[in-house]
């Protein structure tokens, strides 16, 4: 069982290390810059505050002299909710597309095994990234603040992380679909992004306006990493309506890609 | 019924008719050649028996599971070994971890004996193969679980002369032992040294279906000569000259008829060089199998 998952999980291993560092290497870069924003404090605070609207929401920036709401602005809503967002998209995007391209496929589809399988186990490994990137960064993020002297509540760290999984699954779900409609990889890698990006932008500029109710259909409107760390409130219906999606988006990947040609 | 059986299969992709209604059957324990030029349909064929394409209409049995059923056909592929045409791996893998992997998918009996076999250096990233040795890896992964039906689509090429004859060799002892393999080439001469029968595919449909030895003797061989004086056409006075070109004192031709009378003819001149080869496919066809290249 899962043979399909560890084969290509293990192919994921270094780059899921990659990552690691080089969001940690940010991350503390941007808490060792935080002491001299807290110290220009309402200087900063009312730059932030003459921004418009959708700039605020969008990069969280209404309480950026406190380390919380510093953390939310410039890693979690920029590097989680958007970059990472986009990267495992387009991680998604090549899953089956690219051994389609390559001709990968043909040597496991001549294998006893079913078609939903392969897109299932696919999208499994696609979670060891994800779940081992969520397990360890809440310790560096922890550590990191700690070494400068701040401290933020733990529950607050741990729960930004666990409620980041299901937002970065349907993210990974949107390039999966995506990768199971097309013979070359770039194509829904490229769409994938573009999709993703595209609905982070429309709920950030409807929010606070009257059609705020369009951008609920992106996956963006579920996750709020400021409301989690600055006012300490969880949106688990946000995270299991994501949940809900992720496996929708994973049951019409394997539906497809049962009776498509390959 | 046949370890393959096709009936009136075709596959369409939008406009192009990729296989027209085709019909064959392949016996238990026969080496059966796919002859065909590239993009004739050898490989649509073929990726339709394995279910990889559904079609558009007929169908086909492999080891009597009907490939619309993919269940079915789920269950019989763990009986078949099947080697790709253009031949794919994770190049981040060892050979060693790739075929550990496609154990696990459908078993290993015979791993050991198939690495004795082909030699690729297993514990190297494939990233570093040679294509010999990439075919190599692909030919362990088409038998290492004992199939009882290997599918193999131009399984020759980027092997050395050496290993093709392992590889001929390694076939027949399969036949023997009530293995049936389909075996897809462009390359007559190919065909010929491992075949017993062969299916030759045109522009998606069959076009015949014989044994070696009488689509040899239809296609005779093409003759080159040098002679010191220019060779006439009517001193030739043979069956079986077709395609005669000359320039200059060198003539060549495909002939099908008997060799003696050939080398009793030829003896009349002063031969500088000569060479008696396989003719091209395509001239088989043409020849021998309805006409032009329309």
């Amino acid at each position: 069982m899962l043979t399909v998952m560890k084969y290509e999980a293990r192919q994921r291993i270094r780059g899921t290390l990659t990552l690691l560092v080089v969001v940690s290497f940010y991350l503390f870069l941007l808490v060792y810059m935080f002491p001299s924003i807290e110290a220009s404090g309402d200087a900063i605070q009312q730059y932030a505050e003459s921004l418009p609207d959708a700039f605020q929401s969008a990069f969280a920036i209404d309480s950026i002299t406190t380390i919380g709401g510093f953390l939310a602005a410039e890693v979690y809503q920029f590097i989680w909710v958007l970059m990472l967002g986009l990267y495992v998209t387009y991680l998604g995007g090549g899953a089956v597309a690219d051994d389609i391209e390559s001709g990968r496929i043909d040597t496991l589809l001549a294998t006893p095994i079913s078609r939903v399988r392969i897109v299932v186990e696919k999208y499994l490994a696609m979670c060891v990234p994800i779940l081992a990137i969520n397990l360890l960064m809440p310790v560096v993020v922890l550590l990191a603040v700690l070494s400068i002297g701040e401290s933020l509540p733990v529950l607050d760290v741990v729960m930004l992380h666990v409620l980041s999984v299901p937002y970065l699954l349907v993210a990974a779900g949107i390039g999966l679909l995506l990768s199971v409609f097309f013979d070359r990889a770039d194509i829904p890698q490229r769409v994938g992004l573009g999709v993703l990006f595209g609905l982070f932008t429309l709920d950030t500029v409807t929010q606070g306006t009257d059609i705020e109710w369009i951008g609920a259909v992106s996956p963006t409107r579920y996750y709020d990493p400021a409301a989690i760390i600055v006012d300490s409130e969880y949106d688990i219906a946000g995270g299991l309506i994501l949940v809900a999606a992720a496996l929708g988006l994973l049951i019409a990947s394997a539906e497809w890609f049962r009776r498509r040609d390959v | 019924m046949g370890v393959i059986d096709v009936t009136g299969l075709s596959k369409t992709f939008g406009e192009t008719v990729a296989v027209d209604d085709l019909n064959f059957e392949v016996e238990r324990g026969e080496i059966f050649g796919y002859l065909g030029p590239n993009g004739a349909g050898k490989t649509t064929t073929i990726r339709t028996l394995l279910g990889f394409l559904s079609p558009t209409s007929g169908t086909a049995s492999v080891l009597g599971a009907d490939v619309r059923d993919a269940k079915a056909l789920r269950e019989a592929r763990r009986r078949i070994g099947y080697l790709p045409g253009e031949l794919s791996f994770s190049e981040s893998v060892t050979g060693r971890s790739f075929l550990e992997y496609q154990g696990d998918l459908k078993g290993a009996a015979r791993l050991d004996e198939m690495t004795d076999l082909f030699d690729p250096p297993l514990d190297r990233k494939i990233r570093g193969y040679s294509s010999g040795n990439r075919q190599m890896l692909g030919l362990i992964q088409t038998f290492m679980h004992d199939p009882d039906l290997v599918i193999m689509d131009e399984p020759t090429s980027g092997l050395d002369p050496l290993k093709q004859e392992v590889l001929n060799d390694f076939l027949r002892e399969e036949r023997s032992a009530g293995t049936t393999i389909f075996f897809s080439s462009h390359v007559l001469g190919e065909v010929r040294r491992a075949c017993d029968r062969v299916g030759i595919i045109r522009d998606g449909a069959l076009v015949a279906l014989e044994d070696v030895e009488s689509l040899l003797r239809k296609g005779g061989k093409r003759v080159r000569v040098h002679t010191d004086e220019p060779l006439r056409e009517d001193d030739l006075d043979l069956e079986g000259v077709v395609e005669f070109e000359q320039v200059g004192t060198v003539t060549s031709f495909t002939f099908t008829g008997d060799y003696n009378e050939l080398l009793a003819s030829l003896s009349a001149y002063s031969l500088v060089d000569m060479e008696i080869d396989e003719p091209p496919l395509e001239e088989i066809f043409m020849h021998y199998y309805g006409g032009n290249n329309d």
